[in-house]
């Protein structure tokens, strides 16, 4: 059926051709922060997930009647209301959790892709396909941390999710860490690889270069 | 503490806002394209940390901390939960106030990045700020100076990156790695070369 | 009648133009406080929760020195099952604190007037400020003080280092450590969270006979009862950690305490 099938794409055109952090350059900044371990990430990926779609669902639901004098700090507002709910609900049922990931929970809320989404999709769509296009989002913007942190934590420590995966030298294995993994430029040469891996596969993302060099003699014709 | 010289230098370089925090990074990338755009996100990520980051720490110690409300007779009251909220919206306004100033006096500047103007508004370097001074218990003056000092820290980073992406416009890139790819690699040997401050700190 | 006007309030209110002045107040005084309650009442509801889970946390780590210290489960038998008491003291005194207990203890340090700024001199451990009141837990054996466990912070090469330090009887010989918080460099500094470096510490003493610290981390292995072995590549951290144990043990850290322990009078 139709309806579905847009919704389908609308769900999965941000996992790849419409990636956030990748084509859209949005959301980056937690995306370097969280990723030293995989469960960070993962934390991380559903925190914002989770606030992404409902605040999407919050402000499609209101849309018709956010004057537009107002209409930023009103998304802007929902959407902090909707991080600290969520902190205060990781401090008490995650505890151990939150305590590593600090302010980085509550920086969802300045997260251009929680804005960006309401701004361009929610305020002028329907509920339900604003919440599935924001659950794509987040599901891009997942998809992504969880890449990195999962090279970053194998990588750095030999572990996945807290278990070792690779034998430590030390214990009588055969895996040195690299610790540069765990430091943060680490994570800019693999975000950077990624895209670049991204932009060599799908090349329709890719951006026109500024000054193509051309033939001059074409200009004198 | 007794060191503001100290405090801003570390802010500036060694708990640089981009380059080790991971914060600002959306307009960092997204705005660096030319020098020129650079040091106007620059110059108004300075303005702007240099003036939220001390109000936000004058609300939060008069209203928001715990036992802030001692004088009125109400020690338990702890509103610190509402700071996110509070400090969002101190930086909206001061975004305004600034969007409104460069309107009437510096309308160029106002045309080149206006846009972005707004976006200053959930910038995570500048919320980050805030947060980060909450967290370290700062004073008044040790707020500005830190605000301050984060915002040329990302003025210079950003400049820096600039001053790069603008010469490797000419550059024969492989087409994965133009703009966002070739930003992100160069920002990460920043990040390293930045690393090497963090000497500077520990004595 | 009466019945219909809310409703109708309602529904004329939502009809009015979104940018006149009326409905933009309206809008935004509602947004506000339904996002002010919605908060409020998720803290409220939440924050006895997150207190058990602080409080846990703490429980948890105090068990793992208490575990990690060597003769210590000896020393709670002698003593008979669970007898580690906490107090909250004032640094300056060394005495128990008058007015502040555990559960007004971080409501008080969030005021500044309950830090006492450091002059570069006395801050050995780089800390800038400390608090004048610490929550300190004491196990006895009949009247006597046994071990004493301090929090202690300092700075290290990346960030704040948090830990317990375990105290013998005598206010002279370290029983152990216990690194709650630390920012040091994986695989390098960071290394002083494990358990078989801080097992070492266990013993070693802190004062020489004149009274002058002498505790430190050595470069390289121990070449004293005053040292602990030193970890590869992690110089500063190492430093760090000497810096912090001596201010702590110091006039301007628990040395009031530690005297007045020494004495009987705690």
């Amino acid at each position: 059926m139709a309806a579905s099938e847009s919704l389908w794409s609308t769900l999965t055109a941000p996992l790849i051709r419409q990636n956030p952090v990748t084509l859209q350059i949005l959301g980056i900044c937690s995306a370097l922060a969280v990723t030293t371990s995989l469960d960070t990430a993962l934390t991380m990926s559903i925190s914002l997930t989770v606030v992404v779609v409902l605040a999407a669902g919050i402000i499609s639901l209101i849309r018709r009647h956010i004057p537009n004098s107002i209409r930023l700090i009103v998304q802007i507002i929902i959407i902090a209301s909707m991080v600290i709910v969520i902190d205060q609900g990781l401090k008490a049922w995650f505890f151990e959790l939150s305590q590593r990931l600090s302010v980085f929970v509550s920086l969802i809320a300045t997260n251009c892709i929680v804005l960006g989404r309401t701004e361009s999709f929610a305020r002028t769509n329907p509920p339900l396909p604003s919440m599935v296009d924001a659950l794509g989002s987040g599901l891009g913007y997942g998809l992504v941390l969880t890449l990195i942190g999962a090279c970053r934590e194998l990588f750095g420590t030999g572990k996945l999710l807290g278990m070792q995966v690779l034998p430590l030298a030390e214990q009588g294995g055969w895996f040195t860490p690299l610790s540069l993994m765990l430091l943060a430029p680490s994570a800019f040469f693999l975000l950077g690889a990624l895209v670049w891996t991204m932009r060599s596969i799908w090349p329709e993302q890719a951006d026109d270069p500024d000054f193509p060099p051309h033939d001059i003699r074409e200009d004198r014709r | 503490m007794s060191d503001l010289g100290g405090l801003f230098l570390r802010a500036m370089f060694v708990e640089n806002m981009p380059l080790t925090y991971f914060l600002g990074l959306c307009t960092f990338l997204a705005l660096s394209r030319r020098p020129d755009t650079a040091f106007g996100l620059g110059v108004a990520v300075i303005l702007v940390m240099g003036v939220t980051v001390p109000l936000n720490q004058l609300i939060y110690s008069a209203v928001l901390a715990p036992g802030a409300w001692r004088w009125a007779g109400m020690p338990d009251v702890d509103l610190s939960y509402l700071s996110l909220l509070t400090f969002i919206g101190v930086v909206a306004g001061s975004v305004q106030l600034l969007e409104m100033v460069l309107d009437r006096y510096l309308p160029k500047v106002q045309a080149a990045f206006g846009a972005f103007l707004p976006l200053l508004t959930i910038h995570c370097a500048i919320l980050g700020g805030s947060l980060f001074m909450v967290e370290r218990r700062y004073d008044f003056t040790e707020a500005a100076v830190y605000g301050l000092g984060s915002g040329a820290g990302f003025a210079l980073a950003v400049v820096m990156l600039g001053a790069v992406r603008a010469r490797l416009a000419y550059a024969d890139l492989p087409a994965g790695l133009r703009g966002l790819g070739i930003a992100f690699l160069i920002t990460g040997m920043m990040s390293l070369g930045f690393s090497s401050f963090a000497q500077m700190a520990a004595q | 009648m009466a019945d219909l006007n809310p409703i109708a309030l309602w529904r004329r209110f939502l009809r009015t133009p979104n940018d006149s002045r009326a409905k933009t107040l309206a809008v935004a005084f509602l947004v506000s406080a339904i996002c002010a309650l919605l908060v409020t009442a998720a803290t409220v509801v939440l924050r006895p929760i997150q207190a058990e889970n602080r409080a846990a946390e703490q429980r948890a780590r105090l068990e793992s020195l208490i575990a990690a210290v060597p003769g210590i489960s000896s020393l709670i038998e002698e003593a008979g099952g669970d007898s580690l008491s906490t107090v909250v003291i004032d640094l300056d005194r060394g005495a128990a604190a008058a007015d502040v207990t555990p559960e007004t203890l971080e409501a008080a340090l969030s005021d500044q007037a309950n830090w006492t700024a450091l002059s570069p001199t006395e801050d050995v451990a780089g800390i800038g400020n400390r608090p004048n009141y610490a929550q300190i837990y004491l196990l006895r054996s009949g009247e006597k003080v046994s071990l004493a466990i301090l929090p202690v912070v300092g700075n290290g090469y990346n960030g704040r280092i948090q830990a317990l330090l375990a105290l013998g009887g005598d206010m002279r010989t370290l029983a152990g450590i216990a690194v709650t918080e630390q920012a040091e460099t994986p695989g390098l500094g960071a290394r002083i969270e494990e358990q078989l470096w801080q097992q070492s510490f266990a013993g070693k003493q802190l004062f020489d006979d004149t009274g002058a610290a002498r505790f430190a981390v050595a470069r390289g292995p121990a070449r004293s009862d005053y040292e602990v072995d030193g970890i590869t590549g992690a110089t500063r951290t190492s430093n760090a950690i000497t810096s912090m144990v001596r201010f702590w043990v110091g006039p301007k850290g628990y040395g009031p305490l530690m005297t007045a322990i020494r004495r009987g009078d705690f």
